[in-house]
């Protein structure tokens, strides 16, 4: 819910959307507060689009990162 | 048979409230996660170009969708009619926001101090996705460096 309102930081690597200060998958801090569109990944091994965008893990991730 | 339509994947359109499409994302998310909704959905699409709507990828059926969409917050109804993922595929590889304009083009700025101008395009940066620009109705030409994605392309045409 808070998403939306705060600033959503997004990891510059793996565009995931990111809660801390740091991704959690990647480890690194190269965060980004400037992105485009959303995406939501719930079941990655049925997913075309997951495949697509060749993603291994559910989550939230942004299309377009700065 | 039954094989076949477990493996199609399947993209419906859902209405939402404006501007509140990331939240119905979300929440499309939590009742699944949570259980509030056993609609089997594999991904959600947000794309930034298409207001009031959010993408389902799925591999259930329309009435399915609406039973979803009457637990989620915000999300008003399904399109009647279903789409494939080849043809909403364009949405996932953003195209870079400065194509479709060239040197010469005439932009509107739409955002900034400068917001509602009208100004000539003098200089790209593909890869900072900035366009230099210059103030049609100003004395003085004076570059103004802004961001591709504050632009609104007026007029393609003439490079003269």
């Amino acid at each position: 819910m808070a998403a939306t309102k705060k600033l959503v930081k997004v990891c510059r690597d793996c565009h995931r959307v990111v809660d801390g200060e740091s991704c959690v998958i990647c480890g690194t801090m190269n965060l980004s507060t400037d992105w485009a569109g959303y995406l939501v990944i719930i079941d990655p091994e049925r997913s075309e689009v997951a495949k697509k965008m060749n993603i291994k893990l559910p989550g939230r991730y942004a299309l377009k990162v700065r | 048979m039954m094989e076949m339509e477990q493996s199609a994947s399947r993209i419906f359109a859902i209405k939402t409230t404006s501007k509140q499409e990331r939240t119905v994302a979300d929440n499309i998310k939590k009742a699944i996660d949570t259980g509030a909704s056993d609609v089997k959905v594999t991904a959600v699409i947000v794309p930034d170009e298409l207001k009031g709507y959010v993408l389902v990828e799925t591999h259930e059926s329309l009435p399915r969708i609406e039973q979803l969409v009457e637990k989620v917050a915000h999300a008003r109804s399904v399109i009647k009619g279903e789409t494939a993922l080849s043809e909403v595929g364009h949405f996932l590889v953003p195209k870079p926001v400065v194509s479709g304009i060239s040197e010469g083009t005439i932009v509107e700025l739409i955002a900034g101090p400068f917001k509602g101008e009208k100004a000539v395009v003098k200089r790209i940066d593909a890869g900072k996705e900035e366009i230099t620009v210059e103030l049609y109705e100003s004395v003085l030409p004076i570059p103004i460096t802004v961001r591709g994605d504050n632009v609104r392309v007026v007029d393609k045409g003439d490079l003269s």
